[in-house]
């Protein structure tokens, strides 16, 4: 066979070998779809929450067709994201109020739900003993998720989730860092 | 790479499978001449195996991102292969395009008995043309026989009538 042949053979094969992890990625990506969809219904911010929703679908649909750590990362980030976003939609229904005035929950909703999203990815990480290809896209796609409920009192949710979620991760992260140089 | 060390193809199918990409040219070097071969021996027809190992190479590329890393990666490379030679032979016998040696030699044999068939017809009909002496000579070469003269004489009558029987069929046939 003629070398052009092998080429062609080759890049119908790379085309039919990336055909099928972008279908693995939509798929993969399905159920946060379908939780971000029905977060919107909830939502105060629609559309808001829709934006966020499509950057975390599709920040796990790539994730997913690049593979590698960040594919390993998917389900651990949207897991821990999950936390924070039940959280807030929780709260979201539920007001603290004293005799004078109403707070809403979900400032303090969504930073708790950031440290068990944040202590979560890095406990996996230390457990399958992944580098920095895992955590970052891990805290990326749990802070996405996490946000979709969070944005419930607008950016400040946002900023409480993320706050949590670094007080849960940064001290394991830095152990992790610290145990690499001294090794 | 060499095509035949499974553990590494199993390496590169696992790196494959998780996404990298780098392993992909590994891959296909250490898979496409097995699989090749493969075909070829179970097809007997080269395009057809050509066809075959480069449907299974799409497939094994296709399914590679849902590669099982518990399982050795070439029996299940030849596996697919073998599936997709199983399904041209099925296409082929339903196209009735049977290629395999042994009825190319049964077509060529049933050739080669028309010719035979006819030359001896044409013989025939040419031994009537010549004398009696000539037709003696010939048909006691043929059975291998003697008749009255033998020896020298003999050899000599059977050239001369062999001669005369080219001759004869040229003639006939136009073929001067």
């Amino acid at each position: 066979m003629v070398s052009t042949d092998f080429e062609v053979i080759r890049r119908k094969a790379r085309v039919r070998y990336e055909l099928r992890r972008l279908r693995m990625g939509v798929v993969g990506a399905l159920p946060l779809a379908v939780v971000a969809g029905i977060t919107v219904l909830f939502a105060h911010d629609r559309a808001q929450t829709l934006w966020l929703g499509v950057a975390a679908t599709l920040m796990a649909a790539v994730m997913i067709v690049y593979g590698r750590s960040p594919q390993r990362a998917v389900l651990p980030g949207i897991a821990a994201g999950c936390v924070p976003l039940a959280l807030a939609l929780c709260a979201n229904r539920m007001h603290g109020c004293t005799d004078d005035a109403c707070a809403s929950l979900c400032l303090p909703a969504c930073a708790l739900g950031g440290v068990v999203a944040g202590i979560s990815v890095a406990s996996v990480a230390v457990q399958i003993r992944l580098g920095l290809g895992f955590w970052i896209p891990a805290s990326i796609l749990a802070i996405l998720t996490g946000s979709l409920g969070c944005s419930c009192v607008g950016y400040s949710g946002i900023v409480g989730l993320v706050i949590g979620y670094g007080a849960g991760v940064v001290p394991a992260l830095l152990r992790r860092l610290v145990g690499t140089t001294r090794r | 790479m060499d095509s035949a060390d499974p553990e590494a193809l199993d390496r590169l199918m696992v790196r494959l499978a998780s996404g990298d990409r780098s392993a992909f040219d590994g891959v296909f070097e250490s898979v496409w001449v097995p699989v090749h071969r493969l075909c070829t021996v179970l097809l007997r027809h080269v395009p057809d195996a050509d066809d075959a190992a480069q449907q299974a190479l799409l497939k094994i590329y296709e399914q590679a991102p849902e590669y099982d890393r518990s399982k050795r990666a070439m029996p299940w490379v030849l596996a697919i292969a073998t599936w997709e030679c199983r399904t041209i032979a099925r296409k082929r016998q339903r196209r009735r395009e049977v290629y395999d040696t042994k009825d190319e030699r049964t077509h060529a044999d049933a050739e080669h008995d028309i010719i035979r068939r006819q030359l001896a017809e044409l013989a025939v009909a040419t031994l009537k043309t010549m004398s009696t002496v000539d037709q003696e000579s010939l048909l006691a070469t043929f059975w291998e026989t003697t008749t009255t003269t033998s020896g020298p004489t003999l050899r000599k009558r059977r050239e001369r009538a062999l001669d005369r029987l080219r001759d004869a069929v040229r003639r006939v046939y136009g073929l001067d």
